[in-house]
């Protein structure tokens, strides 16, 4: 199928299965790997786009789901797509609406057309399609859309069920695919299902490659399997996929798991995690989350960071030098404390894959793995955790070395 | 202790005329302000919905007011402490007594305050601030306007800068106070049509002609002072908030984008409003200061008077979630103050912050989100 990006490969790590590389979208470059914040109901949460624009992020997230609701597609269309909508000038992602409704909506429940679902307030049976899906965003004209999968928790005891929704997703992919208007402006992805049954997993990334979509997502996942496992999952998939086509890993936001699942060969994350927890006073930094709602925060003047070019921490030129005191003063009484925090966090993710980046090019990153988590847990390598001691093992580094 | 003195009154400062006029404040190692003008108002500090950073790039906030049970820390203006006493005469004198306290405690700029009482009860304080402290403070602020032509006639109190905590309605009484001689403003309204989720579009004392989609009919159709953004109609609707506005949120943004991040209930829409209601309070100052300048300011006044509805438009959507310190807390078993965004379809154990839409069956299908079967 046609494609709207150009994936060029940077950097190989010489160690595990990192790589740096440069992917164009329609709306501009973006360095890979790459962390994507989310931008749920088109704005995240409340920085201006030309805030997010200074924290250096140029590819962001907008929810089908939501959007399809507020403002709904005839809206986006008289508006002319999500990028008019909110007036950002880079690129979006858009998810495809499927995995809130079967995570959320307790009435929902998949058939071979699509999410059958009760409208709430009137009980009428409703269907959500794969076309609808394709339709919706390609209103909404984000630059990377995904095709509707059949998401099951990767817990599901049920084996067969899961054999079904991996098959059932790589069908829908085939009607995503047809129905997709806007190929060459618009980049479709796949995305491999088969919750923790590596062999599933296998089958499917066969099958989805071969359907050659622009990029391939791995789904599924992030739904409170153990680490190991979803460890696993990873390094069984990217191992099966195209070396120049961008691995898109749905849900993952901890530093830990971004570092990890880089070194296991995949390269583009979303999640919530950041900008939520922001909202309830917490900082993440090098050494940790810092929650700056506690009492110790009142008389701390330090940044919230030390060192962190963030325009939220930085002092002087165009910085704010925000302390942790003005932070825990205003912390969840007045939204500006939130939209610092949001701010600094997204920054904090975005610079974590830039040093990420530049460690793969330099072909030293087993080296600033072994510093992240140095810095993470004070030096204690006892209280590493033992799922990342484990998979980066598997791919070349031991974090216990000295 | 004599106070440097931080304010200039341009033109003439005869104490004897009541009227408007213009001035120059300045605080060491801070920008001027020209006056008439007006301060942001502060919670805990930060002007509420703006970062720092968005008000340094994004409006002309030349100071802001923080009251000081909001926060420990102290601002370029500080000003005496309002007495709770119920007893009148008791409270000018305690006034006048903390204000000394104050005084000599104080490293920064210290506005007096002029009590909401009838002048009687209160003159010899006022008397003392004039013959005694006036050069010692930096400025009055008055808690009513109305007490301004009362004050002794004095180049001592004259020449200082007035502060308002009058608490404006609508740009009309800011109008009359400036008509006084007030010089410095706080004004509650501009942060509650930003809640409100009202776009302020006055301009002084007449629309710009970029404003077209404002009807003028001879002069007899009165204007809106704003736009209520919460309406459906500017669902679609590409115009910025206000043609003839240059603010960020009117340069990148259209009314389409603000009334969907209203409906999401997006903290985004009240930024962008508040940058837009700053921009335009701003320009209002600067179009008295223009006119006072020209000595059309009388004439431009009733024009505005004319023009303008008298007040802001009703508040017909709902605000950004209520702050814990915005309302006093009734004890155990009070109901929740925020609405929950989203509820969940069936027991409540099944998943944490669920997902429903509030559509029914045949909007959802309109929305092409998902279509009916039957």
């Amino acid at each position: 199928m046609p494609s709207a990006l150009k994936y060029e490969l940077v950097a190989r790590c010489s160690t595990t299965k990192a790589r740096a590389a440069t992917l164009t979208l329609p709306h501009g470059p973006v360095s890979l790997p790459l962390f994507m914040p989310v931008a749920t109901q088109a704005s995240l949460k409340g920085l201006t786009p030309q805030q997010l624009e200074e924290t250096g992020c140029r590819l962001c997230l907008n929810n089908t789901y939501h959007l399809g609701l507020k403002p709904g597609q005839d809206v986006l269309e008289k508006v002319g797509g999500a990028h008019n909508l909110q007036g950002w000038k880079y690129n979006i992602l858009t998810d495809s609406g499927g995995f809130q409704m079967v995570s959320l909506l307790k009435l929902a429940n998949i058939t071979e057309e699509g999410v059958r679902f009760l409208s709430p307030h009137d009980g009428s049976p409703m269907l959500l399609t794969p076309e609808h899906s394709i339709a919706l965003q390609n209103t909404i004209g984000s630059d990377i859309i995904m095709q509707l999968d059949d998401v099951l928790v990767t817990t599901s005891p049920d084996a067969k069920r899961m054999k079904e929704a991996m098959e059932r997703s790589v069908r829908w992919l085939d009607r995503c695919i047809a129905a997709h208007a806007n190929p060459a402006r618009q980049n479709l992805f796949c995305i491999i299902q088969g919750g923790l049954d590596l062999e599933l997993r296998k089958t499917c990334c066969i099958e989805m490659v071969a359907r050659n979509t622009p990029g391939i997502a791995i789904g599924g996942l992030s739904g409170g399997e153990a680490k190991s496992d979803y460890c696993k999952v990873v390094n069984t998939c990217t191992s099966l996929l195209p070396e120049m086509k961008p691995r898109y890993v749905m849900g993952i936001g901890y530093p830990e798991d971004l570092v990890v699942s880089v070194a296991l060969g995949a390269d583009m994350f979303d999640c919530v995690w950041p900008t939520r927890t922001a909202r309830f006073g917490n900082a993440i930094t090098r050494c940790g989350v810092l929650n700056l709602r506690h009492s110790r925060y009142a008389n701390d003047f330090r940044p919230v960071e030390e060192g962190c070019e963030c325009v939220c921490c930085r002092q002087g030129e165009g910085g704010l030098g925000v302390t942790r005191a003005f932070v825990h003063h205003l912390a969840a009484k007045e939204t500006v404390g939130a939209h610092l925090l949001t701010m600094h966090n997204v920054h904090y993710q975005l610079s974590l894959m830039r040093s990420v980046r530049e460690a793969i090019i330099e072909d030293r990153f087993p080296a600033f793995l072994r510093q992240f988590f140095r810095d993470r847990y004070d030096g204690d390598k006892t209280s590493y955790p033992d799922w990342a001691v484990e998979a980066l093992k598997t791919v070349g580094v031991d974090l216990m070395e000295n | 202790m004599e106070q440097k003195k931080n304010f200039m009154v341009l033109g003439s400062a005869d104490p004897n005329i009541i009227g408007p006029r213009m001035g120059r404040l300045r605080f060491e190692g801070k920008d001027e302000i020209e006056t008439p003008n007006f301060l942001a108002l502060t919670s805990r500090g930060a002007v509420p919905h703006m970062t720092p950073d968005v008000i340094a790039s994004n409006t002309n906030i030349r100071g802001i007011h923080m009251a000081l049970e909001d926060s420990i820390s102290l601002a370029d203006l500080t000003y005496g402490p309002l007495p709770g006493s119920k007893r009148i005469s008791k409270m000018a004198d305690r006034t006048e007594e903390w204000l000394s306290d104050l005084l000599k405690s104080r490293c920064q700029a210290i506005f007096a305050p002029v009590l909401p009482l009838d002048f009687d009860s209160q003159s010899e304080y006022i008397n003392r601030l004039a013959d005694d402290l006036a050069d010692e403070i930096a400025g009055l602020a008055f808690y009513d306007s109305n007490l301004l032509p009362d004050m002794p006639a004095t180049t001592s109190l004259s020449r200082l800068p007035r502060l308002s905590l009058d608490e404006p309605a609508s740009p009309h009484h800011i109008i009359r106070q400036v008509s006084l001689g007030m010089d410095i403003f706080t004004i509650p309204f501009l942060g509650f049509a930003t809640d409100a989720g009202i776009a302020l579009t006055f301009r002084f004392p007449r629309p710009l002609p970029g404003d077209t989609d404002i009807p003028i009919d001879n002069g007899t159709a009165v204007v809106p002072l704003g736009v209520d953004m919460w309406m459906p109609t500017h669902a679609t609707s590409l115009l910025p908030l206000s043609q003839s506005c240059s603010c960020y949120t009117c340069t990148s943004h259209h009314r389409a984008y603000i009334q969907h991040l209203l409906s999401a209930k997006e903290m985004l829409g009240w930024v962008l409003l508040q940058i837009h209601n700053h921009h335009i309070l701003s320009s209002f100052f600067c179009s008295i200061r223009s006119s006072l300048k020209d000595g059309t300011f009388y004439s431009d006044a009733e024009d505005f008077a004319k023009i303008y509805e008298s007040e802001l438009p009703e508040k017909s959507g709902k605000g950004p979630r209520v702050r814990g310190y915005q309302y006093r807390s009734e004890g155990p078993g009070e109901e929740k103050k925020n609405e929950a965004a989203w509820g969940n379809l069936g027991p409540d154990d099944l998943v944490e912050g669920g997902l429903v839409p509030d559509e029914n069956a045949e909007e959802l299908e309109e929305k092409g989100f998902a279509e009916r079967l039957s």
